[in-house]
């Protein structure tokens, strides 16, 4: 019994595993496309403030921040959730590393305040940490939708990082922190950056390949199927919303080493950006689908793209906004239609 | 039912959130009545009563939303741009007539917008949550890039009719006054019809059907399509009365005050009892939960709770309540039978 049920299982994962592949080759394949489109539409158009290299670095720290919170927004859709508070969890660990680093690293010189500085950084992680599990903890175990509970714990840990802060911002950090925003990794990379692109590699390895990643993606799909078939929800779901906390901590702390400061409403206009990213990156809102990598590309994309609306200083910054909503929308029609397309042809092909 | 408050009706009242929300009010009032005395003075009713009209009316868009198909969080910006609209054709054309052209004007718009919001929803079966995150920033881009508007002081007519109050009271012990604006009686009447169109229509029962069986809604003989339309489209012109009614209160138009106003009222209609997944929830939870989230902001003050507790407050208020109410339902055995005759009391 066991055995046959076990090879099922194997079956289901790997034709799951096929089947996802090879749609998601079609998203990422357009999203190559319209990055290399825009990418080149750039370079003609303004070959020399676009292709310099004082615009790759700014861009490169731009899109940091908020391209990890959209990978803690995605891995929270796999899951079939969502998570609205990312950025105010990334706020909330920029104060707390702030705030601890402020008091003990700034008196101190030499080791002991590096030694500080890392305690702060591990410190902001910690609160993540710790924001991430409530999320789960509320939705997993309470049964509160995840909309609902991040949408409390949004307000939550907005409220504590003002009443931490007394509403103000959080500045002067320790010298050496705030280096860590202004170096730069053989002069075209800025620190920040490789941390991301590590941060993005890990994940879509983590996500993309390992038992948890399958399990969260089958959670997604269908919840009372893992249930029963003998996957702890609960863990998965906790996990999951632990991950998206840590990478938003992770998101606020090099957001603090790069403006040195840190403030409980940062941000805001980051919640609705994030989810969009996601979307974009073919992250499916009903969960079960999308990869990590496609946010990576989707994150490339929305910056190349608003850097490039920079470049014209009669467009103003709100058509930004304007792009993203259609795009949004265009997305999702167009992946609606395409997906109807090939559910088309495996009904013909399952019916012959 | 009223002469003999039995056990079973006591019973039945205590499975409800809207009862637990009403105690929450009742036991937040009295204790900031004790500790400052100025709670149940004239004033500040009148106060709270004033600024609760556009969340009340707000919420009405959260709710349709909700009990029909899911989160609607586009009726900030549909707000804020047709009551832009509205105010440009006061402007351009010179209009100085009845004010209620003016609001017509913004539902027109509103409509429009709404209708875009429906057609994506309904047609192709997205989440409701993430269509409107998308049109709300198509809105905006399009009421701040486009039109690039600004503050705006209102036209004269406009602020004439702001000015205009349904009744005025002055605190004798403070000396304190203030005035209910007609805008609350729009509110007011947007609630009767509301309720009268979701009991007694046939397209109104529609709503909650859609939103507790899709598939069963469909086999009863309701155009699931055609009612998910039409609850965004109309959802669309009562935001832009919202829209109206919020310009004028404040005498100008802010273009930028719109926007993330609709966290707030989300969560006061779920305070409320309306459910996420659809089909269950009353407007009489709306009115409490928006009256409990307007009194910590409006009057925690009063007892001295500095106000940056504030968003700490909503948060636990918000987290605490669902919570509650999340873990009674999964406590109820028969939790469909329960859930169906909820949707009969609206």
């Amino acid at each position: 019994m066991k055995t046959v049920a076990q090879t099922n299982e194997t079956a289901t994962l790997r034709n799951k595993s096929k089947f996802s592949f090879n749609k998601m080759d079609g998203n990422i394949l357009r999203l190559l496309i319209i990055m290399f489109t825009i990418f080149i539409v750039a370079s003609i158009t303004k070959p020399d403030t676009f292709l310099s290299l004082a615009n790759f670095l700014s861009m490169e720290k731009q899109l940091v921040e908020y391209g990890l919170m959209a990978i803690g927004v995605g891995i929270a859709m796999i899951a079939g959730g969502i998570d609205l508070s990312a950025v105010y969890i990334a706020n909330l660990s920029a104060i707390v590393a702030g705030l601890f680093m402020k008091t003990f690293a700034s008196a101190v010189t030499g080791t002991e305040q590096i030694l500080f500085i890392v305690l702060g950084i591990l410190l902001g992680l910690l609160t993540g940490v710790v924001c991430g599990l409530f999320n789960g903890f509320l939705i997993a175990k309470l049964r509160v939708p995840a909309m609902l509970a991040t949408l409390g714990t949004m307000q939550l840990y907005m409220g504590i990082a003002i009443i931490m802060t007394g509403g103000s911002i959080v500045s002067g950090l320790p010298q050496p922190f705030a280096q860590l925003g202004r170096t730069n990794v053989f002069q075209v990379f800025t620190l920040s950056f490789i941390v991301y692109l590590v941060i993005v590699a890990f994940f879509s390895y983590y996500i993309g390949k390992t038992k948890y990643g399958m399990k969260l993606y089958l959670l997604g799909t269908n919840e009372k199927a893992t249930k029963f078939a003998g996957i702890k929800n609960h863990k998965i779901i906790m996990r999951a919303y632990m991950l998206s906390g840590v990478i938003s901590a992770s998101a606020g702390l090099l957001s603090l080493a790069r403006i040195n400061s840190a403030k409980a409403d940062f941000g805001s206009s980051f919640v609705m950006l994030t989810i969009l990213i996601a979307v974009l990156g073919g992250i499916n809102p009903d969960g079960g689908k999308g990869k990590i990598y496609g946010i990576f590309l989707a994150t490339i994309i929305v910056q190349l793209m608003s850097s490039y609306l920079n470049m014209f200083p009669q467009i103003s910054n709100f058509y930004r906004d304007m792009i993203w909503g259609i795009a949004l929308i265009l997305v999702l029609i167009i992946n609606y239609v395409l997906n109807k397309k090939s559910e088309a042809k495996l009904m013909r092909l399952t019916s012959q | 039912m009223m002469n003999t408050l039995s056990s079973k009706t006591l019973k039945k009242l205590a499975t409800r959130p809207e009862f637990y929300v009403f105690i929450i009010i009742l036991l937040l009032s009295l204790f900031i009545q004790a500790k400052s005395g100025l709670f149940f003075s004239n004033n500040n009713i009148v106060d709270l009563l004033q600024s609760m009209t556009v969340p009340l009316i707000y919420a009405i868009c959260a709710y349709l939303g909700f009990i029909s198909t899911g989160p609607d969080v586009s009726f900030p910006l549909i707000a804020a741009l047709s009551g832009y609209l509205a105010t440009q054709f006061v402007f351009v054309t010179g209009f100085d007539g009845p004010i209620f052209v003016v609001f017509l004007v913004a539902i027109f718009f509103g409509l429009i917008m709404g209708a875009i919001n429906g057609f994506i929803i309904a047609n192709y079966n997205f989440p409701s949550l993430i269509v409107t995150l998308g049109t709300t920033s198509i809105f905006s881009g399009i009421l701040l890039g486009v039109f690039e508007a600004g503050r705006i002081k209102l036209p004269e007519s406009m602020i004439a009719f702001g000015n205009k109050s349904l009744f005025e009271v002055t605190n004798a012990g403070t000396g304190l006054g203030s005035s209910l604006p007609m805008t609350f009686l729009i509110a007011v009447s947007l609630y009767i019809l509301t309720y009268l169109f979701l009991n007694f229509t046939m397209a109104g029962r529609g709503v909650f059907a859609v939103g507790g069986d899709e598939t069963s809604a469909e086999r009863a003989g309701f155009n699931v399509k055609r009612i998910r339309f039409g609850v965004f489209t109309v959802n669309g012109g009562i935001a832009a009365i919202a829209g109206v009614c919020y310009s004028i209160e404040s005498t100008y138009f802010l273009p930028t005050e719109f926007a993330g106003k609709e966290m707030i009222v989300i969560a006061a209609v779920i305070l409320g009892g309306t459910r996420l997944l659809g089909g269950v929830g009353t407007l009489t939870g709306c009115v409490l939960g928006t009256l409990l989230l307007t009194i910590v902001t409006n009057s925690l003050i009063l007892i001295g709770v500095p106000i940056y507790w504030q968003k700490f407050i909503i948060g636990a208020i918000i987290i605490v309540g669902t919570a509650i109410s999340v873990i009674q339902i999964s406590d109820l055995k028969g939790f469909r039978r329960n859930k169906r005759r909820k949707v009969g009391v609206a």
